[in-house]
């Protein structure tokens, strides 16, 4: 038997090798079913933009409820006076609408302040990352700072490969510290600046 | 051919060795990913 093996030494060999090559194949290629692909949004994911509007939808005032001024009997030209404060009313309910939807869609970015911060400071986030936050509207530490768990996970659920950095690089407080300009404090947790 | 035969079950293990072999990388590799 150890004789078959030194003579056909080189044959196991490439039998090994062949085994772990069609095990490391086997294993890569079933990887690929757990791959999720966030790329395309769908309407039911938090954070989603249709969903949103939706929100705001439902929560501006039913149309139902607009009631036409009372007049009384008799007045003259009383239709023309009804039909224009309806009118009147219904292009006001109209600019309330698309006022909580303006306000439903830019609620991530609850304060967004005019004097983008450096992203890349808080340590996790790189180039890319910082372009992915100023497209979302996050340009500033203040902003991270103000964020909740809704807020976070608002976020977390549009930053596609980067999901849980938020969280797990404790973005929050880091921009909390970096926002108050508390280096000595920020330094002493995290790491130097 | 009994030699013959004795061959083939030892490649044979050699092979399945690899295949537990394989397995180890990529379990290790895959785990450095997060996945």
């Amino acid at each position: 038997m150890m004789q078959m093996v030194e003579t056909w030494w080189p044959l196991f060999v490439v039998a090994l090798l062949l085994g772990i090559a069609i095990a490391w194949w086997i294993f890569a290629s079933s990887r690929k079913t757990q791959v999720r692909d966030h790329s395309g949004a769908d309407v039911l994911d938090e954070g989603a933009a249709p969903a949103a509007r939706n929100q705001a939808l439902i929560d501006a005032a039913p149309a139902a409820a607009v009631q036409p001024p009372v007049v009384p009997p008799g007045v003259a030209g009383a239709g023309t006076a009804v039909a224009a404060a309806v009118e009147a009313q219904q292009i006001r309910m109209a600019e309330e609408a698309e006022a909580a939807e303006a306000e439903a869609q830019s609620a991530p970015p609850a304060s967004p302040s005019p004097a983008g911060d450096d992203l890349t400071r808080i340590k996790g986030v790189g180039g890319k990352l910082n372009e992915l936050l100023a497209s979302l509207g996050v340009t500033s530490f203040a902003q991270i700072a103000a964020w909740n768990d809704a807020d976070i996970d608002r976020i977390d659920t549009q930053l596609g490969r980067f999901q849980g950095r938020i969280r797990r690089d404790s973005w929050v407080e880091q921009a909390r510290l970096l926002a108050e300009g508390n280096t000595a404090g920020y330094e002493e947790k995290f790491g130097k600046l | 051919m009994a030699m013959w035969f004795e061959l083939m079950v030892m490649l044979l293990a050699a092979y399945s060795v690899g295949l537990g072999i394989g397995w180890l990388i990529w379990g290790r590799v895959s785990n450095d990913l997060g996945e």
